[in-house]
């Protein structure tokens, strides 16, 4: 083991002296890539097995994974990695699949949802083939399913079914001892995902049970109610676990906290679109953290990212301050911010950014 | 320098930013691919030159080895490194084209380099005393300076220069000419220095000792050829550059002019302080389209494969204003910066023409 770390700290050196790069492996990969694309070694690359469609506005996509892939548990995420139009885009989506068949034949699944006006899953929807090969990470987070065996209750809304898609099939592949509910709320029948493994699961685990709440086949929106929670026997010994859109979850956190559910027992993973951006001065500014440095500031006016840096006291690399010299980029992590010269709203997720000439839109986060 | 308005001034900037939104506006797959089709190529280059190289006993093969490594250099420092580290592919979002983290194939650290070149040789363009690349303070190339006897065999400065061009680079930040003047002190340099000798180390041992080393039978043919090839991307890479703004008609400025200037006059000194030449799709490439040197100092962050198809538009603005657009043939501009080395290394009681009784 030993020997293989030193191994592979000396090749990792040799490489920096060789091809100058902090990952040498990427001096082969623009070659490689143009003749396999399941070659590539900077990111796994996943070749798209099968497309289908789960309902008008969203599809399950069966990606085969480069066999280095990591793996994962039920109810975690991955970020996927595409370009479009030559720009990389980075995006966080929920596997929707079990491990066990990853670990059996080598697949996963993204059940991806169309987001009105959304750059990437219309990009998925409409220009992913069958055949073509995207970029993965290494999955993560810590949305899971209990290790101690208890009775379960699954709050979902939307979309934010697929993690608990996942792990629902991996307790049932586990023969789960103890009882599971699931209260899934949709707008209308058509928008159930995962219609048929939901059914097929309920039919064949007495222990199982379904309840698919529709929202908007009333005039007035039928929410989560006091009655739906009353319904659910041994609430209060249960681990809960919400995904759906945000008023979803805080109206469930906030009845859950009424009946003095612990917070341990209360488990979440955020899901909510990005609402769309618009340039406007008004809604300008916001908090920006720099989490390399620990550090948290409110922008004031249209200051710019390297302004509110400097202002922090930190010292990030610049040199002309009017967007020339690019000297100021820096990778943002995440939140929205305005390109002063060009008006232009950058997308929610990682991507450079120059300081000087960026201002904040709502919360961002700088990796400095 | 043109005396050029305020108005005028304003008009010339909103005349170049137009031309800059509009490419902005239309960066996508087309300059993806394309800086992606020159990586490939330098893998294929490079790949092809490492390769060839031991077995270049054979002189053809030689001769093959050390033009495809040679290439694969200039491609890469011109074509790739100057450009993906001046941001212009920054809006891929692909971590290895990034201005920042770029680390290119020459003895100068990219870091250095975009303090010297990309902020200091940008902002400061032809001011006399602030842009240092102007004559790397080792050349006298206008009577802004004043004459001094060793400017006499300038001509000799400029030739060791070419051929450790890319040594000269990586020490132009420790600024030898204040050191000597006693104006700043070696022990401020001294994370400079650390940080020089380790790309520079990093360089040298790459083509003096590990590839030689590695066909060991070999090794003198490998270690020449290795040589040869970063010769003729020394030579090539500083003539490119000094057409760009040591040409006759480029003009040089004083720190007061450069004071305080709004951006349309900014935008005028690099118009009248950069200078291209003329040639053939690859001429362009192969000097990373800094035969473009005027656009490339107008929008320095824009893709350099767009120069040629926004040159016309910038000449018409040019034309508007009548500013001059100093291009001619590589061989033409190249004369006249061997001119302009010869003719400062002599006061200019010597090469002022005798007035006219
Ligand atoms: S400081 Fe120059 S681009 Fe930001």
């Amino acid at each position: 083991m030993l020997a293989k770390i030193t191994q592979s700290k000396t090749l990792h050196w040799l490489g920096r002296q060789l091809s100058n790069s902090e990952d040498p492996r990427a001096f082969f990969d623009p070659l490689t890539a143009a003749m396999n694309p399941m070659w590539v070694q900077q990111y796994t690359p996943a070749r798209v097995e099968r497309i289908t469609a789960e309902t008008a506005d969203t599809k399950t996509f069966e990606l085969r994974p480069a066999n280095r892939w990591g793996g994962f548990k039920a109810g975690q995420h991955l970020n996927i990695r595409i370009d479009i139009q030559g720009v990389r885009r980075t995006r966080t989506f929920s596997l929707s699949s079990s491990p066990a068949l990853w670990e059996s034949r080598g697949l996963i699944t993204l059940t991806i949802k169309r987001l009105p006006g959304g750059l990437v899953t219309n990009w998925l929807h409409d220009d992913l083939k069958a055949g073509d090969v995207i970029g993965l990470t290494e999955a993560f987070g810590d949305f899971l399913i209990p290790v101690e065996k208890k009775p379960v209750l699954f709050i979902a809304g939307g979309s934010g079914i697929t993690p608990i898609l996942s792990q629902l099939e991996t307790m049932a592949l586990g023969n789960y001892p103890e009882p599971v509910t699931l209260l899934y709320y949709v707008r209308t029948p058509n928008d159930v995902i995962g219609k048929e493994k939901l059914a097929a699961l309920a039919a064949r685990h007495p222990d199982f049970s379904l309840d698919v709440i529709t929202t908007h086949e009333s005039s007035t929106p039928r929410y989560l109610n006091d009655h739906d929670l009353d319904s659910i026997p041994n609430l209060a010994a249960r681990e809960i676990y919400l995904c759906g859109p945000k008023g979803l979850m805080d109206l469930a956190t906030e009845k859950l906290r009424q009946r003095d559910i612990k917070a341990e027992q209360l488990h979440s993973t955020f899901f909510a679109p990005p609402a769309p951006a618009q340039i406007s001065s008004s809604d300008i500014g916001g908090q920006v953290t720099f989490s390399a440095s620990n550090l948290s500031v409110d922008s004031i006016g249209d200051a710019n990212l390297l302004e509110m840096a400097e202002a922090a006291g930190l010292t990030p690399q610049h040199g002309c301050r009017m967007g020339i010299c690019h000297q100021c980029t820096c990778t943002k992590t995440s939140g929205t911010v305005v390109n002063r010269l060009t008006g232009q709203v950058s997308g929610p997720g990682s991507e450079s950014v120059q300081l000087c000439i960026s201002i904040p839109q709502g919360p961002v986060a700088l990796d400095i | 320098m043109n005396t050029l308005n305020e108005q005028q001034l304003n008009e010339l900037q909103k005349d170049l930013d137009t031309i800059r939104d509009e490419v902005l506006a239309d960066l996508g797959e087309r300059d993806a691919n394309h800086i992606r089709s020159m990586v490939r190529l330098h893998r294929k280059l490079e790949i092809g030159g490492r390769v060839l190289m031991p077995f270049g006993f054979i002189p053809p093969v030689f001769l093959a080895a050390t033009a495809s490594l040679g290439l694969a250099k200039i491609l890469e420092n011109m074509e790739i490194g100057h450009n993906v580290m001046h941001g212009q592919y920054d809006w891929m979002n692909d971590p290895s084209l990034n201005s920042q983290t770029y680390e290119w194939d020459t003895a100068c650290s990219s870091e250095s380099w975009r303090r010297t070149h990309n902020f200091e040789h940008h902002t400061y363009t032809n001011v006399i005393g602030k842009d240092r690349d102007y004559g790397y303070a080792v050349l006298r190339l206008s009577n802004d300076e004043p004459w001094r006897p060793r400017h006499t065999f300038q001509i000799l400065n400029y030739a060791a220069l070419s051929i450790l061009f890319q040594w000269g680079v990586a020490l132009h930040e420790l600024e030898a000419e204040k050191l000597s003047h006693g104006k700043s002190h070696l022990k401020e340099k001294r994370p400079f220095l650390k940080l020089a000798a380790k790309k520079a180390g990093r360089q040298a041992f790459k083509d003096y000792v590990f590839f030689p080393v590695l066909t060991l039978p070999v090794a003198p043919i490998v270690l020449a050829g290795n040589a040869v090839a970063n010769l003729i991307r020394n030579l090539w890479s500083s003539t490119v550059i000094f057409c760009g703004h040591f040409t006759q008609d480029a003009e040089t400025f004083t720190e007061e002019q450069a004071e305080g200037e709004s951006k349309g006059h900014w935008y005028l000194r690099q118009l009248t302080g950069s200078s291209n030449f003329t040639g053939g799709k690859w001429l362009h490439i192969m000097s990373g389209h800094l035969s473009f040197q005027i656009e490339h100092h107008v929008f320095p962050d824009l893709p350099a494969h767009r120069y040629p198809e926004i040159s016309e538009k910038v000449q018409k603005v040019c034309q508007k204003h009548g500013i001059h657009y100093n291009t001619g043939s590589f061989g033409k501009q190249y004369g006249t910066v061997l001119k302009r080395i010869l003719r400062h290394s002599l006061p200019e009681r010597i090469t002022r023409r005798p007035a006219v009784a």
